[in-house]
């Protein structure tokens, strides 16, 4: 493994990689087939340098699987951070940082040349004019550095938010590091800052935690600040579907970015946007998407945001299809057994539950959901963990309806229930 | 402007780290890789910090062996522009709230006027959280969880009036251990010992929300205890094992939506099913078995028994009230 480094220099690849051994866990190496050997071996050796402990590994006949295993709701933190901080960097970028901010240390303000000659005198490190105004420029735009222009001349200083006095001036804010350190959005951030301050959460834990999503945000910055900006965007997305045939590039997407939707039961997000060729809206899962680049201003946006936010109160979750393909959809309507008095319980369950559905008492011990939702099928999986109650269903789409009642017969055949298989 | 940058790295850190003491030694640099590198930074990493052919220059060696920095002082922390937008989309989190009083919001605000927030709530949107999600504005709710919080913090004794999960209305001694956030909930909770005579009775969870009052007794609970041992207290005697097809998608949705187990797969090449076994806490187990019977039969809970006999029952039950219902 000449030449290997624990650093590297692409983020995408390596998501693909810890995403593979912490979602699924049990692939062996033939099961890469799509990546040369040699890389898969260099990736699994990175994977198993930052995870450490959380590596688990399983053979059988076909080989060795490697997983991430993480009981992820009693960690003080997500450990697929490392992978951020692995990027790899130059001889000169390691000696410039400590060098450069070293000497702004002086509380002064300094032009290029006044550094460049400091780093030649007083830490005998000679750098040409230009890395050092490229080190500069970079750091300036890191917030590290404050430029500040006196005539024709650029001065530097160094930026007086220190982090510790942050730490000192408002009190209770390392206590909400902790916190958001380990919780969405962009954990990550709050964790480098944690880090840099030499402080560890010692107060929570996550529970229905998806630490997978930390390396989606990687991705969020740009289709953030397209919104803001109200740009199209060229998104390059796969589907786990083609990528099993080998098309590890995917396809590319123009589409208008409007919202960010997070499932916390499902474990996916998704970037809900306006695709200009089919003229409707859709959601791509972040999982699935490669890449993300800003275009050129869309003039509508602001139409079609509100069309956008009219949509959504028929989204039970991220679908905003099945309507336009089939026709109209009646609303769903699904009535439940519910013992009031007994089992409070569980209509508190359907109130929380219900999301943009409207719940009614429809006769004794019945409550009706009613779902003018775009995509009934949807609402189906959630309908699914009231199994013992549901006693009809009804509008909707008749396919749906059978596959529920069929779902019900099977699993009645499977567990070892009485002979239901006459309910087709 | 980029949270994957070197500067927030595992080795610029180290570096940082060491250069904080004026002087130094080889055994030290070694030690903190070991301590706050990678797995395999200690091949890759001392040569660049300990003058020799390959590194970087940072150290220079003294007459006695030691190392002596090149700097002048220990290297700033300074907050970076990303850092700073970061924390000022936070100041829109009602959660923050909950750590930092109306005063010192209000300066922190004042000190990151001039940063723009690194995203907009309203940018996001979670589409299946509970409705009764915890009031994080109440500032009932406030006192009470800065008491818990504090009592974690520094083990302290407190006495908590509160509502149980069944509405009893309950009270006694805890100690704290840890707090524990839910966003599918959007609840606080804090795992505590129930104490009877300042000795360890029970082991328990309490929601934020539901405590009518928490009192700082004043006293603090010195016997050592171990999250971990709480944790095995709470966890299933045996995993549940679940098959999982490929029909529908079904293995890729089930391994994302059970990312959160601590779990092991077995994939069975001739048949393309799965075998998973999940571990879980036992307190949770309804909330596990309704989650596995919505994968209807893309999943068969194969193990432990009594977990599959409470899905056989609900699903007899659930035949039954289509049989009754359904005109086929």
């Amino acid at each position: 493994m000449a030449g290997f480094s624990e650093l590297i220099k692409n983020f995408d690849k390596t998501r693909d990689y810890v995403r593979e051994f912490f979602i699924y866990g049990c692939k062996v190496r033939s099961d890469f087939d799509r990546k040369s050997i040699r890389t898969y071996g260099d990736e699994k050796r990175r994977v198993e340098s930052w995870m450490g402990d959380c590596m688990r590994y399983c053979d059988s006949v076909r080989g060795r699987s490697v997983s991430i295993s993480v009981d992820s709701g009693h960690i003080p933190e997500n450990p697929l951070y490392s992978a951020y901080y692995s990027k790899s960097f130059t001889d000169n970028d390691i000696r410039l940082h400590f060098l450069i901010t070293d000497f702004l240390q002086d509380g002064h303000s300094h032009t290029l040349k006044e550094i460049v000659d400091a780093l030649n005198i007083s830490y005998g490190q000679f750098f040409d004019e230009q890395t050092v105004r490229n080190k500069l420029k970079e750091y300036v735009d890191e917030g590290i550095i404050l430029s500040d222009k006196q005539g024709k001349t650029l001065y530097y200083s160094l930026t007086s938010d220190n982090a510790d006095r942050f730490l000192q001036d408002f009190k209770g804010l390392d206590d909400a590091l902790k916190f958001f350190s380990e919780t969405q959005q962009f954990g990550i951030i709050g964790n480098s800052i944690l880090k840099m301050l030499e402080l560890k959460n010692d107060l929570f834990f996550i529970k229905h935690n998806y630490i997978i999503h930390t390396l989606e945000d990687i991705l969020l910055p740009e289709i953030l600040s397209a919104m803001d900006e109200k740009r199209y965007i060229s998104l390059r997305v796969f589907s786990e579907k083609r990528r099993r045939k080998g098309d590890d590039i995917g396809s590319e997407k123009q589409a208008v970015p409007m919202q960010v939707l997070v499932s916390v039961q499902t474990g996916r997000r998704y970037l809900a946007a306006y695709i200009p060729d089919m003229k409707r809206f859709s959601a791509f899962r972040l999982d699935y998407m490669k890449s993300v680049k800003k275009g050129s201003i869309c003039e509508d946006y602001d139409d079609l945001k509100s069309k956008f936010d009219r949509n959504m109160p028929h989204c039970f979750g991220v679908s905003f299809g099945i309507r336009r393909e089939l026709g109209a959809v009646t609303p769903m309507k699904i009535a439940f057994f519910v013992d009031e008095e007994k089992e409070p319980y569980i209509l508190d369950r359907l109130n929380r539950e219900k999301r943009c559905c409207t719940l009614e008492k429809s006769g004794d011990h019945i409550y009706t959901l009613t779902a003018d939702v775009f995509d009934p099928n949807e609402l189906m999986h959630w309908a699914k963990t009231f199994i013992g109650r549901i006693i009809r269903i009804e509008g909707g789409n008749d396919n749906i309806r059978q596959r529920f009642y069929r779902d019900i017969a099977r699993m009645n055949k499977m567990y070892g229930g009485d002979k239901d298989e006459h309910i087709q | 402007m980029n949270i994957f940058s070197e500067i927030y790295g595992t080795y610029f850190r180290i570096a940082a780290k060491l250069l904080e003491n004026e002087v130094t030694n080889e055994k030290s640099v070694r030690e903190t890789i070991n301590r706050e590198g990678f797995r395999d930074s200690v091949l890759f990493l001392p040569q660049k910090l300990i003058p020799g052919n390959e590194d970087w220059g940072l150290f220079s060696r003294t007459a006695d062996g030691d190392l002596k920095r090149i700097i002048n002082a220990p290297p700033v922390k300074v907050l970076t522009k990303l850092q700073k937008m970061w924390l000022k989309a936070k100041l829109s989190d009602p959660r923050i709230r909950l750590f930092i009083d109306d005063m010192t919001f209000t300066k922190l605000k004042k000190r990151l006027s001039d940063i723009p927030p690194l995203y907009r709530i309203d940018q996001f949107r979670i589409t299946d959280r509970f409705m009764d999600s915890d009031d994080f504005s109440n500032e009932q709710y406030k006192t009470n969880f800065r008491i818990a919080l504090e009592a974690v913090k520094h083990r302290k004794i407190v006495h908590i009036d509160y509502v149980s999960g069944h509405g009893k209305r309950l009270n006694g001694r805890f100690v704290l251990l840890k707090m524990e956030y839910s966003p599918k909930n959007g609840r606080f909770r804090v795992y505590c010992y129930l104490l009877r005579n300042d000795k360890v009775k029970s082991s328990g969870i309490i929601n934020i929300g539901r405590i009518i009052n928490i009192t700082d007794t004043g006293r603090y609970f010195r016997t050592p205890v171990s999250i971990d041992d709480y944790f095995s207290s709470r966890k299933c005697s045996s995993p549940a094992v679940i098959k999982v097809t490929a029909e529908r998608n079904g293995f890729e949705r089930f391994m994302l939506e059970f990312a959160a187990y601590e779990k092991h797969t077995v994939r069975d090449v001739e048949t393309m099913e799965y075998t998973v076994e999940l571990w879980y806490d036992q307190q949770d187990e309804t909330e596990l078995l309704i989650r596995l019977l919505s994968f209807g039969p893309v999943i068969e809970i194969l193990n432990p028994p009594h977990l599959r006999e409470q899905a056989k029952l609900r699903i007899i039950k659930q035949a039954e009230l289509l049989e009754n219902t359904h005109t086929p």
